[in-house]
């Protein structure tokens, strides 16, 4: 579908706007809390995808990936650009970057990790859950996190890190 | 939170990685991070493998549709249409009641409709046809709204009554399997609105639609805040 928006057929992306529009305009309102803001975000988010669909067959990620990971950084843009902060360029960059197409066993692969991910958040202790919910869906900072628990932003970022490493392990067994 | 042994190389390639793909990093770090992205093609796929991963997470929330204004203001924006379908409610001379420009504005609206319509159509499947409605009235009478579902487009016609200074009804599809209600909009200040369900809202007689009194613009959360002051299941018209 994507590569019929790509050549520019607005009823392929008009059927991609009913299919997936209300998923990302969760994605805008889990991170931005407003619904007029995320409503807005939502349509910077459709015409981006018009305007770059035609990069998205060498970037390697799966369509939904692809468009949630889209939502997503410009939420935390608008998100930081509110609270003054620089804006995260570099997860947007990394949303353009190139490579070639997966072969059907990575795509195997992430399918079951997919299918994992739940598990092993919910095997995670609650807290390191939590943090990683909150980064992801609610676009949360180290300082963020660092003021929540308390704690000096180099720990909480060694902490974070180790708990994305054993979701990592714990998905890929 | 304790200091444990540190992260062997790999280890760290891997929490740079997901804290790209997360969006973590600032300053040096970050543009450290995505200059390597061009030049290490295993780095680049770790951080894919990460938003794949993670999208999961997103992929979990629960679906809320967009008002129909959002799709209009991206065609807009696009310059796939002309002319604005959505009416300015606070014109003060409404061009649509001038009778010499009643035909031309029907003339407009029908080419616009079609326009709309026919790729609309052509790229779809047939609706199954099956119609429901469903009629909102709040306990005092005071505010009543009826649903249309018709295949996969609904219509929401506010027939009487209106949101407070502030407020607004937020419209939810609840589903029979006890899941977390759906938000599918807003019930519109006047007249009616329209919109194509999205993908997992399948109407059926087990389904319930309920307002609830909302701030302005509706539940910033995507659950429902206030309270639900009507409810009614779809019933097959």
């Amino acid at each position: 579908m994507i590569a019929r928006v790509a050549m520019g057929d607005r009823s392929a992306f008009d059927a991609l706007y009913d299919v997936t529009s209300s998923k990302l305009h969760a994605v805008c309102l889990s991170v931005l809390k407003d619904r007029p803001e995320a409503e807005e975000t939502l349509q910077d988010v459709y015409i981006k995808v018009w305007q770059n669909a035609s990069r998205y067959a060498s970037n390697g990620l799966s369509p939904m990936t692809w468009l949630i990971t889209i939502a997503r950084n410009r939420a935390i843009d608008r998100l930081r650009a509110r609270r003054s902060r620089p804006a995260g360029m570099a997860a947007d960059l990394a949303e353009t970057v190139a490579s070639t197409e997966p072969g059907p066993e990575s795509v195997a692969i992430r399918a079951q990790e997919r299918r994992m991910l739940d598990d092993c958040l919910s095997a995670m202790a609650d807290q390191q859950a939590q943090a990683v919910r909150a980064v992801y869906l609610e676009g949360a900072t180290y300082a963020d996190l660092a003021e929540r628990e308390g704690k000096p932003i180099n720990t909480v970022r060694s902490w974070l890190r180790r708990s994305l490493l054993s979701l990592k392990d714990c998905v890929s067994q | 939170m304790s200091e444990e042994i540190p992260l062997t190389p790999s280890e760290e390639d891997q929490a740079l990685a997901a804290e790209l793909a997360i969006g973590l990093l600032e300053g040096d770090e970050a543009a450290a991070a995505v200059a390597r992205l061009s030049e290490d093609p295993d780095f680049a796929q770790s951080v894919r493998d990460w938003q794949e991963r993670l999208a999961t997470l997103a992929e979990d929330l629960t679906p809320v549709m967009a008002p129909a204004r959002a799709r209009q203001g991206i065609r807009e924006k696009l310059g796939h249409v002309q002319a604005p379908l959505a009416k300015d409610l606070n014109a003060t001379a409404p061009w649509w009641r001038r009778p010499f420009a009643l035909f031309a504005g029907f003339a407009t609206l029908a080419a616009l409709a079609a326009f709309l319509w026919l790729p609309d159509q052509a790229s779809r499947q047939p609706a199954p046809g099956q119609a429901y409605t469903a009629e909102l009235v709040t306990e005092d009478d005071a505010l009543r709204v009826a649903a249309r579902v018709d295949g996969r487009d609904m219509e929401i016609a506010l027939e009487d009554g209106s949101a407070g200074e502030g407020r607004d009804y937020e419209i939810w599809w609840i589903k029979p399997d006890g899941s977390a209600p759906i938000s599918i909009g807003l019930v519109p200040r006047e007249g009616s609105l329209r919109m194509t369900l999205p993908e997992g809202l399948d109407p059926s007689e087990e389904i319930q639609i309920a307002l609830s009194d909302e701030p302005e613009g509706g539940s910033p959360t995507g659950q429902a805040t206030g309270p639900v002051v009507a409810i009614a299941a779809l019933t097959n018209s």
